[in-house]
């Protein structure tokens, strides 16, 4: 753990501006792509995770813009905001299962999105809000903290996230996690004793929509810009594809998933001279990834593990440090 | 070999562990230091910040093509003569997806690690996200829609296109020549592209007299079955049919549902983008007169007294020869912007971003590709960094596009510009109305 947290915090030293960019949007997303996987927990699969995304991005930048709230308190604004529209969401939309719902998220999420390009007012319509404020500088002593800086928001969007991911950890971990478990895959059973299917589902959407909405209000507090496209079902698929290739079933598999198909689209590909073939060659890769490992990424740290945990000690290893 | 055997054959592990390792050394190898900023003193690089996938790319990647040809002659005739000494010119190119945050990272990644001296982006959507990145640093970076320039940023320009005031040209051409049509309709894809050309097109249908039958139909971007956009826009029996700025994805399935629906009148569009394809899917008679606003450089106007893009006949003919059937609205854009820069940079004596801008607008004029023109924009954009000055109309004519008339968008501004004004501010289009 303490390796991990120095590299973390190490990181961005030792990467190019381009890719310290890349980096808060990584740990953005990975935000974004764990709230997603504590909502399939129960078993449903959304297409309107990025759209409630930009439920939280919208409500933090017009809380900032037209009212002046101060951006760490827009942001959790935003996030409240993203959970209670989930949270009337879920109404229509927990009479529906599987893939009903699925499509039910889609279509929901569409009228959300056509309302913000409807309304240039306070939406900004198709070209959405601009000049978005930032997490204001900081300005101790000889300390000075540019948050437009890469480094700097990085820094302060890790922060967040691994707070978030630890809460997320918890609630998974909890009685109410198990609980979302048996939902997904006893359903019934979980019903005949007597848990209330359709709260435990609502309660996880609403959940990971306050995360998601957390997510978007970090985007758009250092773009400086959101518009309708910006949360539109293209960048869902991006998010259903780091679930897939990464895996559902560990916590740590969607982030895999994001990190690695990240890496491989926005640095490799692009470093290596095939900036115009990335879909074609992402695809590819995706397809190979399925084929090869069904059960995304995450399986192969389960090989590891498992393999680690099973193999004999080395031959010299002396005789009493044996358990 | 069968293909199983093959399959079984290359171990999971291994291949896994080739990919990994091939990822791992290629992002070392991107984070090297002093890699990017080792750089060819006589090498002037130039960013090119596009989209060159997705659905915009029509918009971006056959402008990089025409600047590698720019590249390719402007080095061979001795590249760019800055202070006495020759440079060579490279573009190094950043696909953003037309997405803001990849914009923010194209142009982040150009500046600081490229040392780029200038950027060329198409701008809209993707504005936005570099527009902090240009405040802060400072450099010049050129849009082809000026709807992106404002009085908070000085280092932007729009020298090639001044989409979308120049459509008044094609509706005014149309007016003098076809006076007995007399109604049109109108559909555009509902955002930042169509709504400001939408304007446009309502002030010069009604500056020409012309009728609207109906508000313009805004469809959503994602829509992809035309049938009922066409139904709807032929259901009042139009003269004219106009497509605003449509992607190139909607206008062909557009023009292909006019076809089948059995449309007999009179279309106008600001682009055509491989017409050719477009007279594949329709026929020849259909396309006969289909007015746009984007020239076939092999045009002989092209070469007429006053043009000043270089060699345009010589250069539509290598395209084609390089890229044969991908010549579109933006082939010879960005390349007329480098003609722009090159000459600004050459009489700055610097290639530095503000001696290049104080350069270009000194006297307020400008060698546009299409003739002299003035830096202008400050009713509309708040700014004069915008070149406007003559525009081709050009017309489809027996499955050939050829350039009718020059026209004159200050001329028509003059007489009309209160009319543009007032449609801009009623589509919330205004520099001072943007959010």
């Amino acid at each position: 753990m303490i390796l991990i947290a120095v590299a973390l915090v190490v990181l961005p030293h030792g990467l190019s501006f381009s890719q310290q960019e890349i980096l808060v949007y990584l740990v953005i997303n990975i935000l974004l792509v764990v709230s997603y996987r504590l909502m399939t927990l129960t078993g449903e699969w959304s297409l309107g995770h990025v759209v409630i995304m930009g439920v939280g991005a919208y409500t933090s930048a017009l809380l900032t813009k037209r009212l002046g709230f101060y951006v760490p308190v827009s942001m959790i604004m935003g996030a409240l905001m993203a959970a209670f529209v989930a949270f009337l969401l879920s109404f229509p939309l927990f009479r529906m299962k599987g893939f009903y719902f699925l499509i039910g998220s889609f279509a929901s999420a569409e009228i959300i999105r056509l309302l913000w390009k409807r309304f240039r007012e306070p939406f900004g319509g198709p070209k959405g809000l601009k000049r978005i404020d930032g997490l204001p500088n900081i300005d101790i002593g000889p300390i000075h903290i540019d948050f437009f800086e890469p480094t700097a928001y990085y820094y302060f969007a890790l922060i967040v996230v691994l707070v978030c991911l630890w809460v997320l950890w918890r609630i998974e971990k909890s009685l109410v996690g198990l609980t979302f478990h048996a939902v997904h895959w006893q359903d019934k059973l979980a019903q005949a004793s007597g848990v209330d299917v359709r709260r435990y589902r609502t309660l996880a959407f609403v959940l990971a929509s306050g995360f998601a909405g957390l997510s978007g209000a970090l985007l758009a507090h250092y773009i400086g810009t959101i518009n309708p496209n910006s949360f539109d079902v293209e960048v869902m698929v991006f998010v259903l594809t780091w679930a897939i290739v990464g895996g559902t079933s560990t916590f740590y598999g969607p982030i895999l998933g994001c990190i690695v198909l990240t890496i491989l689209n926005e640095i490799v590909l692009r470093e290596l001279g095939f900036e115009q073939m990335r879909p074609l060659i992402y695809g590819a890769i995706m397809i190979v990834s399925i084929l090869f490992m069904p059960d995304g990424l995450e399986s192969l740290v389960k090989r590891a593990l498992a393999r680690w945990k099973s193999a004999p000690p080395p031959p010299n290893q002396p005789e009493e440090a044996k358990p | 070999m069968n293909l199983k055997s093959m399959i079984t054959g290359l171990s999971r592990r291994g291949f896994l562990g080739s990919v990994a390792s091939f990822a791992g050394v290629s992002t070392l190898g991107a984070s090297l230091p002093g890699r990017a900023l080792a750089a060819d003193d006589n090498v002037i690089k130039i960013g090119f910040l596009a989209p060159l996938t997705g659905a915009v790319a029509a918009w971006g990647k056959p402008g990089l093509d025409g600047c590698q040809i720019w590249a390719e002659w402007v080095n061979k005739a001795g590249g760019i003569n800055i202070d006495g000494t020759a440079h060579t010119v490279e573009f190094v190119s950043y696909d953003n997806e037309y997405d803001p945050a990849k914009a923010r990272t194209g142009a982040t990644k150009l500046i600081r690690e490229d040392g780029v001296k200038f950027i060329m982006m198409l701008g809209g959507d993707t504005w936005p996200g570099v527009m902090p990145v240009a405040e802060q640093t400072g450099m010049l970076f050129s849009t082809l829609l000026p709807s992106d320039l404002s009085p908070d940023t000085t280092t932007l320009i729009a020298p090639a296109e001044v989409h979308p005031v120049y459509n008044v040209t094609g509706v005014e051409w149309l007016a003098e020549n076809k006076p007995e049509l007399k109604t049109a309709v109108m559909c555009a894809q509902d955002d930042a592209l169509g709504l400001p050309s939408v304007a446009t097109y309502l002030a010069a249908f009604e500056a020409a007299g012309i009728e609207m039958l109906d508000e313009p139909l805004l469809f959503d971007p994602a829509t992809t079955d035309f049938a009922p956009v066409v139904t709807r826009l032929m259901s009042g029996n139009p003269d004219i049919i106009c497509l605003d700025t449509c992607y190139s994805d909607y206008v062909h399935p557009i023009c292909e549902q006019l076809f089948q629906q059995g449309y007999k009148g009179q279309i106008i569009s600001c682009t055509a983008d491989f017409y050719d394809q477009m007279i594949e899917k329709t026929s020849k008679e259909f396309m006969e007169g289909f007015i746009f606003q984007f020239p076939d450089f092999d045009d002989p106007a092209m070469e007429a007294e006053g043009i000043n893009f270089k060699h345009a006949n010589a250069f539509y003919a290598e395209y084609a020869k390089r890229f044969p059937g991908q010549w579109g609205a933006v082939s010879w854009e960005y390349a007329a912007v480098m003609d722009l820069w090159k000459a600004a940079a050459e009489t700055a004596g610097s290639t530095e971003p503000d001696a290049v801008l104080t350069a270009m607008l000194d006297d307020g004029k400008g060698m546009h590709a299409f003739g002299e023109a003035d830096w202008w924009g400050k009713d509309l954009f708040g700014i004069d960094h915008a070149l406007v000055g003559n525009w081709p109309v050009v017309v489809i004519e027996d499955g050939k596009a050829h350039v009718k008339a020059l026209k004159s968008i200050p001329a028509w501004y003059d007489k009309h510009g209160e009319l543009l004004k007032k449609y801009m501010s009623d589509y919330g289009q205004m520099w001072n109305q943007r959010t």
